[in-house]
């Protein structure tokens, strides 16, 4: 067993813990925060799977998916103060409408 | 198999349950930091200076600190155990987890032992990239040249997200 299967493994890892975060938890910062958890396992594989294969497009790819995930936790931060404001709490059971 | 990333694993893995069970919101958000920081540890382990950095600086400096300042502006507490109210679906959940994981595992497994030798190699081994000057240079270089209007796209794409948050902060929905 090698460093890159071990990496590998671990990104798989991290990838589920995020996937159950999203899927079981109530909360929607930790529905964000299992996103980010996601975003950063598919990093790890694409580095790691790049570094193995004398390859550079994986890191610029992950710069890339950095950034964007930057951009999206700016977003869903912002919208998940407008939802507190509207209805009080962050549980995704409370908002059931729409339109405010 | 070097110690050091085995044991940066082994610290992610632990972060990584403790998020998923923990009850208060600070506690996954400090998980969370410590995955990342564990992360950027095993990507300077593996030669990735560039990556190592950027990962500590975007990551675990910018989306971290908006993580804990909204949990601290919205003054989230201890919730409820989500875990308690449906014990049927927690455990559900946690066997599809269990058998996504078998499930990439397996496939990375068979991968590394089957078709690693006819896996086509790219230009820049370990030795082209010190002689070119270091990781970073080389990065760098792909994303100035090769790369240049993905960059640019990038760019864009993160102003466009500013003045959505400023605009979406702002407004009062009635």
């Amino acid at each position: 067993m090698t460093n890159e299967i071990l990496i590998q493994l671990l990104a798989a890892f991290l990838f589920t813990t995020g996937m159950l975060i999203v899927l079981l938890r109530r909360d929607t910062i930790m529905i964000l925060m299992g996103i980010e958890l996601l975003l950063n396992a598919a990093n790890l594989s694409l580095v790691a799977f790049s570094k193995t294969g004398h390859m550079i497009e994986g890191q610029v790819q992950v710069f890339f998916i950095i950034t964007i995930a930057a951009a999206e936790s700016a977003i869903g931060l912002s919208i998940l103060v407008n939802l507190y404001r509207n209805f009080g709490s962050i549980k995704t059971q409370t908002a059931t409408t729409l339109k405010g | 198999m070097s110690l050091p990333i085995i044991i940066l694993c082994l610290i992610s893995a632990i972060l990584a349950v403790t998020m998923l069970f923990a009850k208060s919101p600070i506690t996954s958000a400090l998980c969370l930091l410590g995955v990342l920081i564990m992360t950027a540890g095993v990507y300077g382990l593996i030669g990735e200076h560039m990556i190592a950095t950027i990962q500590l600086v975007v990551y675990a400096g910018a989306i971290m600190v908006l993580f804990i300042f909204s949990i601290m502006l919205l003054n989230l507490s201890n919730s409820e155990n989500d875990f308690k109210q449906k014990p049927k679906i927690f455990i559900f959940g946690l066997a599809i987890g269990l058998s996504v994981f078998a499930f990439i595992a397996n496939s990375i497994l068979t991968h590394f032992q089957n078709h690693s030798s006819d896996r086509q190699l790219g230009i820049f081994t370990p030795q082209v990239v010190s002689d070119l000057g270091g990781n970073s240079k080389v990065l760098s270089h792909a994303l100035f040249s090769q790369f240049y209007v993905s960059f640019e796209v990038i760019s864009l794409a993160l102003l466009v997200a500013v003045v959505g948050a400023v605009v979406l902060a702002k407004r009062k929905i009635d």
